[in-house]
């Protein structure tokens, strides 16, 4: 590994992510406003060979490399460029073949790993040429050309396409297997690179170009029509505007009717019963005595409304006992203001016999108080009895309460 | 129960251009010819045959032998056709330009009128044309605001077939096949006057880019 295009490479990638806007900016419109930023910047970016300035007089504008790399990473529509420069890849495949068949001749194994990796390498960008030239041309047809609106630039886009087809079909044919295999000879490696990951390649593209073709070819002819029709309105408005007067010969009346014209009357009119004429009335009721309700299957495939069932339920009790102790809490407190003495919680309880628990009791009469309004608090007046716990200082074990009046 | 042949047939007798927009499951019924000679023998009983235009994209139902009768109905279709022709014909260049996309309107192309109406609206010239469209005996409306004009001429076009309307609460409108048969009459009439229509629009525009 080279020390110094490594540190190259790197501050590259990060020049380009430090300046990402003023790059997909560049991008988009396709120069760069060199007035909105710093000239530092500018002059960095094109010492990295990321922008360009073409002619003296005209703005920068993105390398071309570059502008490819992000068309094709971004799957962008209107990249419509194809590099089809297969020959050459081929001449190249083929001369490293050479160097790494002599490196092995030579029992140079180090080099002849170094060539395997090149040659592997560039194996692959011609498989990946391959498919995105023809991911590129499908992602056009997809959506008709809709990056250029008019029926006519459509019309043009697509002979630009069916050439480009064209030259990549005349490309693939400058694939000659039995060279390749004979070049591969019986080395493994090679013939794995050379014969079958090129020949699969080779066999999808060919036949997703062939695909691509005929697929141009039905659109070209769906935009010849689109063509064909407008011009066809146009021109009978133009022919109306010229003969306002303009009437077509009745082809009904002629011997042979055009089946165009050729239309039957609906049989099947929509009718309604005049319920007000008398004289029909009879038959009227007798039509509708007959009526009769008829199943059709997708009336019975329909979800009916369906009544559940009713059902009686005995109201649960358990309200019932928590209104026993309310009551009971009540009670108690009515008593407090009709004697107007302090009463003890405990001993209301014992006077009354109440069959609760103790200390649920207790905590009733405290809830009462607390949840009375403030208005009706006031009124009365709470003293907790009880204890400190042994062992716990700050907890307070409340053993009775006692109730009075303010 | 109705079968899927009964289906088609009530379609057909009931005056319907059968295509793919209107009803998929007939038309694609209408497409095998085994059924299409079924559907041809029951025909035959009322006196009609079975039609296709545009290029099979359209099924309708003719008349089998010509009387004195059929040749009256035929007659005044024909009138009601050759009246409707202009009409149809501005409305489909407007809604072609207004919508921008130079693609003549098809069986199965989706207008929203809420698009078309911002559209016309903003451009004085569409709406004048609207307007003039709108008072043809054709839509015969009264009205003077733009909005009424354009609701008034859908509602007719889906009337008279040339529109459905998929969904009632949706401002949206689909081409049905009778445009492709529109179409048709067109090129018919230009093929037999001989008004090689294609030609003069042709000579129009370049003589425009003369000027």
């Amino acid at each position: 590994m080279n020390i110094n295009l490594n540190k190259s490479g790197i501050s590259l990638l990060n020049a380009l992510s430090n300046h990402s806007e003023l790059i997909m900016q560049a991008y988009f419109s396709g120069s760069v406003n060199e007035s909105e930023y710093s000239p530092n910047i500018i002059q960095s970016l094109i010492d990295l060979k990321v922008l360009w300035r073409p002619d003296s007089d005209v703005q920068l504008r993105l390398r071309p490399s570059l502008r490819t790399l992000l068309g094709e990473s971004l799957q962008d529509e209107s990249n419509r460029q194809i590099d089809a420069n297969i020959g050459n890849l081929l001449a190249t495949l083929t001369t490293q073949a050479e160097h790494y068949k002599e490196a092995l001749a030579h029992q140079k194994y180090h080099e002849s790993q170094a060539y395997l990796a090149d040659l592997t390498e560039h194996v692959y960008t011609l498989t990946e040429t391959l498919a995105t030239n023809v991911r590129l041309l499908w992602s056009r047809i997809s959506n008709e050309f809709g990056y250029v609106s008019s029926v006519d630039s459509k019309i043009r886009e697509n002979e630009l396409a069916q050439s480009q087809v064209t030259d990549m079909l005349n490309q693939l044919s400058m694939f000659h297997f039995d060279v390749l295999s004979q070049l591969a000879g019986s080395n493994r490696e090679l013939r794995h690179l050379l014969v079958i990951t090129l020949q699969s390649a080779f066999a999808t593209s060919a036949q997703e170009l062939s695909l691509v073709q005929s697929k141009l070819l039905e659109l070209l002819g769906r935009f010849r029509e689109f063509k064909g029709r407008t011009r066809l309105l146009k021109g009978f408005m133009l022919h109306m505007e010229q003969k306002p007067d303009f009437i077509p010969v009745n082809y009904s009346a002629q011997t042979q009717v055009p089946n165009l014209f050729n239309r039957a009357d609906r049989i099947i009119k929509g009718a309604a019963p005049d319920v007000h004429n008398m004289e029909q009335e009879f038959e009227l009721t007798s039509l509708v005595d007959n009526l009769r309700s008829v199943n059709r299957w997708w009336q019975t495939n329909a979800n009916r409304a369906v009544a559940n069932p009713l059902v009686i339920e005995e109201e649960s009790s358990v309200s019932l006992e928590e209104d026993l102790l309310k009551d009971a809490v009540e009670n108690y407190f009515c008593e407090v203001i009709d004697s107007g003495k302090n009463t003890r919680a405990l001993d209301y309880y014992t006077k009354h016999n109440l069959d609760f628990d103790q200390e649920v009791w207790i905590y009733q009469v405290l809830g009462a108080f607390q949840g009375l309004p403030d208005s009706e608090r006031q009124y009365f007046d709470i003293d907790l009895e009880g204890i400190p716990h042994q062992t716990y200082t700050g907890n307070f074990i409340i053993q009775d309460i006692e109730l009075g009046l303010r | 129960m109705i079968t899927e042949q009964g289906r088609v047939l009530e379609l057909l007798l009931s005056g319907q251009f059968v295509c793919t927009t209107i009803d998929e499951d007939a038309f694609r019924y209408l497409q095998s010819s085994a059924n299409r000679e079924l559907v041809e023998q029951q025909l035959n009983v009322l006196n009609r045959h079975l039609s296709s235009a545009a290029d099979g994209e359209v099924y309708f139902c003719s008349y089998q032998s010509i009387g004195d009768a059929e040749r009256k109905i035929l007659a005044t279709q024909f009138n009601d056709i050759s009246s409707h022709l202009l009409p149809l014909i501005e409305w489909l260049l407007l809604v072609q330009e207004a919508m921008g996309t130079d693609i003549p309107l098809t069986q199965g192309t989706l207008i929203r009128l809420q698009e078309l109406q911002t559209v016309v609206e903003d451009t004085p010239a569409y709406a004048e044309q609207l307007g003039k469209i709108s008072r043809y005996a054709m839509f015969g409306s009264k009205a003077n605001e733009l909005d009424s004009q354009l609701k008034l001429i859908f509602k007719r076009l889906v009337e008279l077939g040339y529109l459905v309307r998929p969904n009632m609460d949706k401002q949206i409108y689909c081409a049905t096949g009778k445009i492709d048969y529109l179409f048709d009459v067109l090129k018919f009439i230009d093929e037999t006057e001989n008004l090689s229509l294609a030609e003069r629009a042709d000579d129009s525009i370049s003589q425009s880019s003369l000027i």
